[in-house]
Parts: structure tokens; C-alpha cells; sequence
């Protein structure tokens, strides 16, 4: 594996468009309708230089920065699942004709996707949907496609304050230590901007062979360190993970998810955000002749009555339920289903929540106060 | 609807129903009817009591139905289904020569293995009896492997009884017990008039408690009150098997609709012993 | 089981097994045994009720009569149970229809004389009034649970 290098803002630009000449649609972050999101992206200038986030329970801005950094802010409303598990999703189609029906199941559309400027949260979030969606014994189809030809460029966390995350305590973050193929720390000076280029894969080394790069001094190195750690000294949020899952395992039915229950809207913001909830719902959609049917599958959220309809009727019927059920997926049952947690610290259900219901706080409110774990695995 | 011939493009997709054809139909009550299958491309499938599959009709859905005997042949299916909503209302109105899509076997089997050399508790309520007739019949087919073998069966009244050939059947073999009762005789009715779990003390001379394997099926309450009365005759949490139902929507633990706490019950259950059960048995919408 | 004793059908009865020798013996002075063919009545709604039962065997259905529909059988009583509480509770008279739906035997008591013997015995009398206390919550769980009818279609539930 090759050393560190640096690539300048030119490199990037480069990079972008060696991606696509090798047959990569990028996506990457992209300033719209007051938000930083993922989308296509085809040139430097489509990314939000110059722009950072401001982020609290229930807040997301945007602003202007002094510099020009490329990648100073946190993540935000979208994640990665918008293109590895995209919804919604053809899983078959039917046709009828004289001989009966035919079915098939439609071609992906062959796109090779590199993902530009992924935090090492997202990282880990792909990673635990490799876990839910490719570990077996049944594999999703779709995203296991997708999610073998992605491209992963990550972004080092750094130049901006991280209100809203909590990578450090799950462990997933800031610095983006494996699962990509390139790894970016941005360093802005006022004279230089450039970036510090780390290699994790043959393919990433492949692509970095054809950019303009030079070998990193120790000192853009120490910088690029100083800058990550400064990140995590800052981190807004934490949570106590030792002992978290039996906690709420055997806080169930504390009261406070009542209290929980009187603020929570029940919207599933926080679902849609998640970079790694993976819930779906499955509906045949026929076409007016009855001719052509089509099982298509969409992005669902515990947070709906629908959710648990089973034989006539929900059986999560209180907002209590339901958000317990969300939380402790998360926090807790995942652990024991897919063996890690299934938050990443990324802050996003924290911020993207309209009334501001932060899980750290919930967690911890749960755990301390409920009973002990005794008798509960 | 048109039933007729069906071809599947073969993917390996999971969420792609293969083609089967309803070799047989029987009308088991007013809303219930068995369907025999047989597949048009994988004449090995074979799926193990307790299990289930999702059926499709196309252009109207797809539902987990688990299977209620055992095949005559590998390829083939038999299914109890009870119409109560628009999917179930189509299989239920199938015939022999339809063709219909398949997916599966998915989840856990009934604990047959386990079970040999012990005595063996059947316990239904309502259509519970079909995923457990497939151990029944399995069980009959090896009878000598296991000990006491008890059929206790719960229905609202005696024209909503399942199998009524089989239960006469069963009943006239001496090797095994079947007690049956309803929640509302009609006239004709001469049999026992109560609830299930009621039936349990009347066999517990035929049980040895810490040899016994009970596999219930049933609706959730009565599967509650099942399991206290087999605790009160002293058998241990993890000798109680219970199939559960929820919404399972794929069939294969992706898209979470039919999670219990750490479980999807699609691939972690549906048959799961209660002493995994019993750490969630008080907690209310889980 | 025709010429068994009512002490020898005490010292086997789930309700009276575990009672002491002496015990069973006073009770079975108040004792006799009946058999019911099918379609007897043990007992009929708004007759003094004057006895208790304890099935030994077959099976008892409890009911009442609807005019225009018969026998309405509502929960049945198997061998190894018992049937009848009112003569405990004034003014002792059957609330409903006890029918054999099989071939029965019963060890029938006296009600009067297991009064007089509650009263001398205080403490057979609460060993007693407990296991029928138990009966009578056994029944009244299983009624709660046939009230949900819980086999019935899903969406009338």
C-alpha cells in the first residue's frame, strides 16, 4: 500500500473526472435547497466550497465560511443507503399474456457509483448494512450490485464543530481508518489548499497512480492528525455504550418512554436519515388493464401504524411502542442480531428530528434511571 | 383473475415467486380451504414442518402461509388457508389446474428431532392447527420414535374445526390422544365445551414433564394461557415451542417488519422454544 | 368402578386426594355414588340445591335451556373436577343446567350434612371452600377467554 500523498484542489477535480471516465456516476456533496446533500456530481464546483453547517437537536443552517474548505461541515439529511439500498425498487414484474403470466426480474441499471466525501461514519454505516443485507443466509440483490462496484472516497472529519455527533463513543469515528478505497484529509491554509491522500485499496491505488501527487511531508501529516483530533476533542454528544443494550432490555417498560411518547411525532425523520435503517414494505402496483404487475419495494419506518399490521390489526398502536422499538433496534437488539450496534453516532435522527429528540439523551435518561440488568441478558 | 400458465425467468433473486400448480383443493370450513401444490421447475424442494412460504397472487399480493402436511412427493405443498383478506380471498378461491407463485421454505421447523424419544404435546387453537398438523403427520409417519403423543385442539365451534376426517382418524388410533373442545357448541355437539388450556389437566397422566416436548400454536392469548397451565404441570420454559405470527413481509430477515424484540421472526422463528421467549412474555407492544 | 366405595373414590379424587385419612372418612359419611346415563340432568336451573358432585369420571356439560333452541351447553366439567357451588350461598338454588353428555359417575354430598360438617370442622370446611374457590376461578378464567372469542375472524376480534 502506498504512502501518504498530497493531491491540491485540482487533483480533486481530477479525480471527479477520471471517476467518471472510468465508467463511475459520482456522487458527492452538493449544496441545494438550504442543505448539504449527496448527488450527482460532475466537477469540483458542484461541491459546497466555502460552506459550513450549523447543527443542534432540531436545527440544521447553513452558512458561509472564512476559507474555501471543500469539506467543512457534518453530515447531513442524506445518506449513502439513497444509492447502495435505493428505494423505490422493482423486485419483479409480471406480464400477461395468452400463455400465462411471465415474470422477470428487471436489470439493475449497471451504474458503477463512486461516492465522494464519505465521513467515517457513513463508513461504518455501509458497513452494517453489509452485515443486515449481504451476511445471509439471504442476500439482497440489488444492493449487493451496487455495493460491490461502489468506489469509496472518504473525507476525514475536520474544520468544522461536530454539535450533533457521537462517532467517538460507538468508535466509528472521526478518523476513517479502513473500508475505502481513497481517504482525503483536507488541509486549508490560506496560501495552500490541498489534501492528504491515504490509499486502502489496489483499485484506490489505481486511481491515485493517474493524479498529479507528490509524497506527504511529516508536517502536512501532523496537520492532517491535529485536525481530526481536533474534531473528536470537540464532539458534541456522547454516549455510554458499556452495559447499553442489557440496560434498555430491561427498561422496557420504564415511564419514560411515556415522556418520550408525549413529544415524539411518530414522523419517521429520524428513520429517513438513519444511514442505517433498512426497513421496507413490499406492494404489487398492477396497471389498469391487469396486464402488467409489478412487486415494487420502498423504504419503510417502524414509526407507522402500518408497520405491524398483522391479521387485522397494528400491534404498535402507541407512539411509545413505536419509538421504543426504533431505539431499541438501534441501541440495543441489533447488537444481538448483527453483532454492533446500529447507530453510528452520526447525528442525524438529532438533528433532523422536528422536536428535537435526541437519543443520546434518551438512552442515557433510560439506562440511569431504570432498573438494573439483573436477570436480563 | 387468470390462473393459467406461468413461467419464471430463474434470477436466484430471493424475492422472485417460482410457479406452482394447485394440484388439489379441499374445503376444509365456510372460509377455509387446503390447497395441494406442486412446483413446475424445483421437484426438490422440500420444506419442513413448521415452516412457511409466501404465496402470490399476481397483481393483488403475497402472504406467509405456513405448511400444513407433508407432501406426498418432493415438489409439493399443502397449505391451509382461511380467507380474512384480499390475498387469502384469492387463494381461497383457486382451483385445481391455477397457477400460483411460490417463495420459500423460510424460518424454523418444529423441533421434530428433539422430540424423539419423548412424549409429545400438540397444542392448537383456531387455524393453529395447520402448521402443527405437518408435525402431526411427520410424527405419525415415525410414530415409534416418540413416546405419549397428545392432540389437544381448541375451535370457536364445532363447524370451524379443521381436518374433521383426520381428527376422526387420529382419534381412532390408539396411539395417540386427541381431546378437542369448543368455545360454542351447536346442537349436535357432544364434546367438550371450554377453553384449551383446560385440556391439559386432563392429560397429565399421560406426560412425564421433564420428557415432554409441547409445540403450540395458536392465537397469542391463548397461547399465554397454554403456556402457564404446561408451567404449572412442571414443563421447562425451553420444552415449550410456540409458532408466532407477525407481518412478514419478505420471508428472509430484510425488511423488518416481523421483528420481537432480538427476533425476526421470518428467519429466527417462526417456531421459537419460550424460554428465548419469556425475557419479552410481559412487555406489551413489542 | 361400580363397586368401589365413596372413601376409596375420595382417596383418588383430584379434589379430595390429598386430604387426611380421617378427613376423607367424614366426608364420605355424607357421601354416596351416582351414575348418569347421557341426557341426565345432575341438576336443573331453579331447583333447591341440595347437593355437591365431584365427577369421577365422564363428562358434564353446563348449560341452560333458550326457549326455541334447547340445551345451550356453555363450558363442560370432565372427571376429575367438580360441579355445583350454590348450595354454599343462600338462597341455594341451581343458577343453572347440569347434563351427563357422557356416561358419568359422581361422588354426590349431602348439602346439608357437609354444612353441619363445615361447621364442626372449620378447618376441613377452608381446605374445602379453597379448592372450590379454585374451581370457581378455573371456570371463570375459562369464561373470560371464550368471551374474547379468540378463533373468531381476525377483523370482528
Amino acid at each position: 500500500m502506498a504512502s501518504h500523498m498530497i493531491i491540491d484542489v485540482d487533483g480533486l477535480g481530477m479525480l471527479i473526472t477520471l471517476l467518471q471516465r472510468e465508467g463511475y456516476r459520482v456522487i458527492g456533496p452538493t449544496l441545494r435547497d438550504g442543505a448539504i446533500g449527496y448527488d450527482v456530481i460532475s466537477q469540483v464546483d458542484d461541491l459546497p466550497l466555502g460552506w459550513e453547517d450549523e447543527q443542534d437537536a432540531g436545527r440544521y443552517r447553513v452558512k458561509q465560511r472564512q476559507d474555501t474548505a471543500v469539506f467543512g461541515y457534518a453530515v447531513g439529511p442524506h445518506s449513502w443507503k439513497r444509492f447502495l439500498y435505493p428505494s423505490p425498487v422493482v423486485l419483479w414484474r409480471a406480464r400477461h399474456s395468452a400463455d400465462g403470466w411471465r415474470i422477470n426480474q428487471p436489470a439493475e441499471d449497471g451504474a458503477r457509483l463512486a461516492f465522494l466525501g464519505v465521513r467515517s461514519c457513513d463508513l461504518h454505516a455501509i458497513m452494517v448494512l453489509d452485515r443486515v443485507l449481504l451476511r445471509g443466509p439471504y442476500v439482497d440483490p440489488s444492493y449487493a450490485e451496487r455495493r460491490r462496484q461502489a468506489f469509496l472516497v472518504a473525507v476525514q472529519c475536520a474544520h468544522f464543530t461536530p454539535r450533533t455527533c457521537f462517532c467517538v463513543s460507538l468508535g466509528t469515528g472521526p478518523r476513517a481508518t479502513h473500508g475505502f478505497d481513497l481517504a482525503l484529509t483536507e488541509l486549508v491554509q490560506p496560501q495552500t489548499h490541498r489534501f492528504v491522500v491515504e490509499v486502502g485499496s489496489a483499485r484506490g491505488a489505481a486511481i491515485l497512480q493517474q493524479l498529479p501527487h507528490r509524497p506527504a511531508q511529516p508536517s502536512d501529516l501532523a496537520a492532517a492528525e491535529r485536525a481530526i483530533a481536533q474534531t473528536a476533542a470537540s464532539m458534541g454528544r456522547q454516549l455510554q455504550t458499556a452495559g447499553l443494550p442489557a440496560a434498555l432490555l430491561a427498561n422496557l417498560e420504564h415511564p419514560h418512554w411515556d415522556t418520550i411518547a408525549q413529544r415524539c411525532l411518530a414522523c419517521g425523520n429520524c428513520t429517513l436519515v438513519c444511514p442505517t435503517c433498512f426497513c421496507f414494505t413490499a406492494e404489487e402496483r398492477t396497471d389498469l388493464t391487469g396486464a402488467t404487475t409489478e412487486r415494487i419495494r420502498h423504504l419503510d419506518t417502524c414509526f407507522t401504524l402500518s408497520f405491524t399490521y398483522t391479521a387485522g390489526k397494528s400491534l404498535r398502536q402507541s407512539i411509545r411502542s413505536r419509538y421504543r422499538q426504533w431505539l431499541t433496534h438501534k441501541l440495543a437488539t441489533w447488537v444481538e442480531q448483527f453483532g454492533t450496534f446500529g447507530c453510528v453516532g452520526c447525528g442525524r435522527c438529532i438533528t433532523w428530528c422536528p422536536v428535537g429528540i435526541d437519543l443520546t439523551v434518551e438512552a442515557a435518561t433510560i439506562a440511569s434511571t431504570g432498573q438494573t440488568t439483573k436477570g436480563v441478558e | 383473475m387468470d390462473h393459467r400458465a406461468l413461467t419464471t425467468q430463474v434470477t436466484g433473486s430471493p424475492f422472485v415467486p417460482l410457479p406452482f400448480l394447485v394440484i388439489g383443493r379441499r374445503r376444509e370450513t365456510r372460509d377455509t380451504v387446503t390447497l395441494r401444490l406442486r412446483s413446475l421447475c424445483d421437484a426438490t424442494l422440500h420444506a419442513q414442518p413448521g415452516q412457511f412460504m409466501m404465496l402470490s397472487v399476481y397483481g393483488i399480493g403475497e402472504v406467509p402461509i405456513s405448511i400444513s402436511g407433508l407432501p406426498r412427493r418432493p415438489g409439493e405443498l399443502e397449505h391451509t388457508i382461511r380467507a380474512v383478506g384480499s390475498v387469502t380471498r384469492h387463494l381461497v378461491a383457486l382451483h385445481r389446474g391455477d397457477h400460483i407463485g411460490v417463495r420459500g421454505p423460510f424460518g424454523t421447523g418444529w423441533p421434530l428431532e428433539a422430540a424423539y424419544g419423548q412424549d409429545v404435546l400438540l397444542i392448537a387453537g383456531g387455524l393453529g392447527l395447520a402448521p402443527l398438523r405437518s408435525a402431526l403427520v411427520a410424527i405419525l409417519r415415525e410414530r415409534w420414535r416418540y413416546r405419549q403423543v397428545v392432540v389437544l385442539y381448541g375451535a370457536r365451534s364445532p363447524a370451524d374445526l379443521l381436518y374433521r376426517r383426520d381428527l376422526s382418524g387420529w382419534q381412532q388410533r390408539a396411539k395417540i390422544t386427541v381431546y378437542v373442545t369448543v368455545d360454542h357448541p351447536d346442537p349436535s355437539w357432544r364434546g367438550q365445551v371450554g377453553v384449551v388450556p383446560n385440556l391439559i389437566r386432563q392429560v397429565t397422566a399421560l406426560f412425564e414433564p421433564t420428557n415432554t416436548v409441547a409445540m403450540i400454536c395458536g392465537p397469542e392469548i391463548m397461547m399465554r394461557f397454554t403456556v402457564r397451565e404446561l408451567q404449572k404441570h412442571g414443563i421447562p420454559d425451553e420444552r415449550i415451542f410456540l409458532s408466532l405470527e407477525r407481518n412478514m413481509q419478505c420471508g428472509i430477515g430484510l425488511c423488518g417488519h416481523c421483528q420481537f424484540g432480538p427476533f425476526f421472526l421470518c428467519k429466527d422463528g417462526p417456531v421459537l422454544p419460550y424460554s428465548r421467549l419469556a425475557p419479552y412474555r410481559d412487555i406489551r407492544e413489542l | 368402578m361400580n363397586d368401589r366405595s365413596p372413601l376409596e373414590l375420595l382417596a383418588t379424587h383430584p379434589f379430595t386426594a390429598d386430604l387426611s385419612e380421617d378427613q376423607q372418612a367424614h366426608l364420605a359419611t355424607c357421601a354416596r355414588i351416582a351414575h348418569y346415563a347421557p341426557d341426565d340432568y345432575l341438576l336443573r336451573e331453579g331447583q333447591p340445591a341440595t347437593a355437591f358432585y365431584l365427577i369421577v369420571s365422564g363428562l358434564v356439560s353446563i348449560e341452560l335451556f333458550v326457549p326455541g333452541h334447547g340445551p345451550r351447553p356453555l363450558q363442560t366439567v370432565e372427571g376429575g373436577s367438580a360441579v355445583g357451588w350454590s348450595w354454599m350461598l343462600a338462597p341455594s338454588r341451581w343458577e343453572f343446567d347440569a347434563r351427563a353428555l357422557e356416561p358419568t359417575t359422581a361422588v354426590v354430598f349431602d348439602a346439608e350434612q357437609l354444612r353441619a360438617l363445615f361447621r364442626e370442622d372449620c378447618c376441613l370446611g377452608l381446605r374445602l371452600v379453597q379448592r372450590l374457590l379454585f374451581v370457581v376461578t378455573e371456570r371463570l378464567k375459562a369464561a373470560r377467554l371464550q368471551l374474547l372469542d379468540l378463533y373468531g375472524p381476525p377483523r370482528e376480534r
